[in-house]
């Protein structure tokens, strides 16, 4: 052991002299780690997960000294290191046992000036545990101003390790930053004063030493003014107010999700234009037959069907990055907590259920949020029964088709149907806390952070992140998935039936006027499609299971609509207006709708009956018809268990509630 | 500020043996006694700030509530407050 009074540095134990060094950067959760790690290290950053683990590590090349590189690991943002918890695991393995690619050569720990005494325990922890220490003092300029005069010497001296002050809103101190990492890395193993408490220290007495550290630099009455902040109290007063906090959280999610729906529907647009005239480029170039269709249809659409989730998956955590950053984030968790406790939910997994009303997707993607692992799972389960924008243009033709000529009734209908789902959400989230994950949501215990100006350059970085790991991980997956629904739903082939045929040879005949041909033509493709849709797989799955869906009153064409809608629900209508002879199109119009309606089961009734109608729409609201949702869950939860249960436990209360629909109504006489 | 007279500090009268965070006024200082929840929670509280050492100001009342300690403003579930015992420091209010 070194004297207790010196902070020397040995001259044993050089740093690596070459290769690339690895420098892990730690800290409090708000203390502006993110803002430093992207300053660090731009554009050039990665995200994925831990091994072994669903918690993301974020890692990036960093230039510290000329053309000198280094890989910077932003560790998870941990109050101490002994704490048990996935993040506290990470850090623990990361500076034991290294990143996952290579040792850690130096730890900086970026310090909040406004809140030493607390940030300096986890300084205490790390300076037992690893020999090259940096510390970077941020918001030095907040703490300034709240009058908080901090010797950044005499903290250097008293803690033995550099300290830098840094601002990483303004970049700040990033340079001297830099140079004392390179120096650390290059510099002998760093002494350690004796007075450090022991690496198994109650936190008692962590925090006693870390009292001891800040009143040998700082005046502490200057601590306890500065920690009166009547601003914050006033807004906080407001903002986390029973009635005021509520309204403010309704205008604000108002207007987030006014911005997702409306912004992201035009980049989604495009995508699905330049999708569409790739594919007419590529069938042009290739002669016709299942390479033509494999490329056009499978590959082309399946891409088409992942890519077309970014914009929503971008703009979102663009959006929650700002909040976050600004501190509302925690307020709104705060408010919500109220709300979503009583049905075994944790506050903030209001964001997640919210979200879900765009796309299941980056809704269960955006759970990443919610601190505890059982809350964060019981938010994934549920989400997918808000109703998404999938579900839209199948409320639109199931409504009407129920309430013809009563839009009221209608519009009554639709808005049922989001009540259904988000209270089909929130009480099975009370049924999973009571049997699969015991015990209620975790009681609220959080930081509120100071309010901040938002950072667009972390933002932008945020949705960067999110958008490339969903299309690493998930998208894939969705692709592989597109192109077998894809093939399920054309293959096999069927050969052109004697009736189209014969609807061909008379069009071929002489004295037919044009406008008849035009029509007996499109009769024969009618004829055709429809045979296409019965006689694949798909179609075939849809005649095996009718007996399934009988009870619910469903007829083969009826459960066809129901199978091919696993690949996504919208696909409903267009399944139903093939079998009407229309040309497949999602966006129908009321001619359709109305030989929908007229559509006949094979022993002449109609298809679509009171009944049938509303059990139809009760299962659409319900039922996991969503294989890229299942995917990302797999995903998200770390095993296929989360995932099937999902798809198990939505498609029986679908079914449930759905036969109980049909049933009750056919008994009360509206079956006919 | 000494809004609050020395009594009202506590809302309802319990022993000064058996305070708990639920039971302070807006406003009141206290020290925190004994957090006698699971070791998890207790961890968790004392690793955000709310260390046996630590004193802390309620500035906000109800479920949750919002704690100071230091410049450190940790929210709190009602069924989190109504465990922790606390002991008021009296002398002082603001």
């Amino acid at each position: 052991m070194p004297p207790a009074s010196a902070a020397v540095l040995s001259t044993a134990s050089p740093g690596p002299a070459s290769g690339t060094s690895r420098v892990a950067l730690a800290g409090n959760p708000n203390t502006g780690k993110t803002t430093i790690f992207n300053r660090l290290c731009g554009v050039r950053a990665r995200t994925s997960n831990f091994p072994g683990t669903t918690t993301t590590l974020r890692s990036g090349r960093a230039e510290i000294a000329g053309d000198r590189y280094v890989e910077v690991i932003d560790l998870p943002g941990i109050y101490e290191l002994h704490f048990e918890s996935p993040e506290g695991r990470i850090a623990r393995t990361v500076l034991a046992e290294g990143a996952p690619t290579g040792p850690v050569d130096a730890v900086v720990v970026l310090v909040d000036a406004c809140n030493l005494p607390r940030n300096l325990v986890l300084v205490g922890d790390l300076l037992r545990r690893h020999p090259r220490v940096v510390v970077a003092l941020n918001m030095v300029d907040l703490a300034a101003r709240r009058g908080l005069s901090i010797g950044v010497d005499a903290l250097a001296r008293r803690l033995g390790v550099p300290v830098v002050a840094v601002v990483a809103r303004t970049g700040q101190g990033l340079d001297l930053l830099r140079r004392a990492v390179a120096a650390a890395i290059d510099g002998p193993s760093q002494h350690r004063r004796t007075d450090l408490p022991a690496r198994d220290a109650s936190i008692e007495t962590v925090s006693a030493w870390a009292e001891g550290v800040v009143s040998d630099v700082l005046d502490v009455s200057q601590l306890e003014r500065s920690a009166i902040d009547p601003w914050t109290e006033r807004v906080d007063r407001v903002l986390t107010h029973p009635v005021s906090g509520l309204l403010f959280f309704a205008v604000v999610m108002g207007g987030l999700f006014w911005t997702l729906f409306t912004l992201a529907t035009v980049p989604m647009d495009l995508i699905e234009l330049t999708f569409a005239q790739l594919g007419s480029a590529v069938a042009a170039r290739v002669p016709e037959g299942p390479v033509r269709d494999l490329l056009t249809d499978g590959i082309i659409g399946g891409v088409a069907g992942t890519v077309v989730f970014l914009p929503q998956i971008c703009l979102l955590f663009f959006l929650i990055s700002l909040l976050e950053d600004t501190g509302y984030l925690a307020r709104a968790a705060f408010v919500m907590d109220r709300v979503l406790r009583r049905f075994g939910l944790p506050g903030h997994a209001f964001v997640p259920l919210l979200t879900a009303h765009a796309c299941a997707l980056p809704g269960i993607m955006s759970a990443r949020l919610i601190p505890h692992r059982r809350d964060r799972l019981a938010t994934i389960m549920v989400a997918p029964f808000m109703s998404c924008s999938a579900r839209l243009p199948v409320y639109v033709l199931l409504t009407s088709l129920l309430f013809a000529n009563r839009p009221a009734l209608a519009g009554l209908a639709f808005a049922g149907c989001y009540l259904l789902g988000a209270g089909a959400a929130l009480l099975s989230a009370m049924v999973f806390g009571r049997t699969v994950f015991k015990g209620a949501a975790r009681p609220m215990v959080l930081e509120l952070p100071t309010y901040k100006r938002p950072s667009l350059a972390n933002a932008l970085l945020s949705a960067k992140d999110q958008a490339l790991s969903f299309l690493r991980t998930a998208g894939t997956v969705i692709m592989a998935i597109c192109v077998v629904m894809w093939w399920l739903s054309a293959y096999p082939r069927v050969p052109a039936s004697a009736e189209a045929q014969a609807l061909r040879l008379t069009a071929a005949e002489a004295g037919v006027t044009d406008a008849r041909r035009d029509e007996l033509l499109t009769e024969a493709a009618v004829v055709e499609s429809r045979a296409a849709q019965a006689g694949s797989f798909a179609g075939r799955l849809g005649r095996a299971l009718q007996p399934v869906f009988a009870p619910l009153g469903y007829d083969w064409q009826l459960t066809l609509g129901v199978v091919t809608s696993f690949l996504a629900r919208e696909v409903f209508v267009s399944t139903m207006s093939v079998l009407v002879g229309g040309r497949g199109d999602a966006d129908i119009d009321g001619g359709v709708i109305d030989s929908i309606r007229r559509m006949s089961r094979d022993d002449g009734r109609p298809v679509f009956t009171p009944a049938t109608a509303a059990s139809t729409l009760v299962f659409f609201v319900l039922a996991m018809q969503c294989l890229p949702t299942l995917a990302v869950t797999r995903r998200e939860t770390g095993g296929l268990k989360y995932a099937a249960l999902q798809l198990g436990y939505m498609s029986a209360l679908a079914y449930a509630v759905a036969l109980v629909t049909y049933q009750s109504l056919a008994a009360a006489g509206l079956g006919h | 500020m000494s809004r609050h007279p020395t009594p009202s500090l506590i809302s309802r009268s319990r022993s000064t043996a058996d305070v708990r965070l639920s039971d302070l006024t807006v406003g009141a200082m206290a020290r925190l006694l004994r957090t006698p929840m699971d070791g998890e929670m207790s961890r968790l509280l004392r690793a955000i700030g709310l260390t046996l050492t630590s004193r802390f100001r309620l500035c906000q009342n109800g479920d949750p509530c919002i704690i100071q300690v230091r410049s450190t403003r940790i929210g709190l579930s009602r069924s989190v407050a109504s465990e922790i015992q606390v002991v008021p420091i009296l002398d002082e209010s603001c």
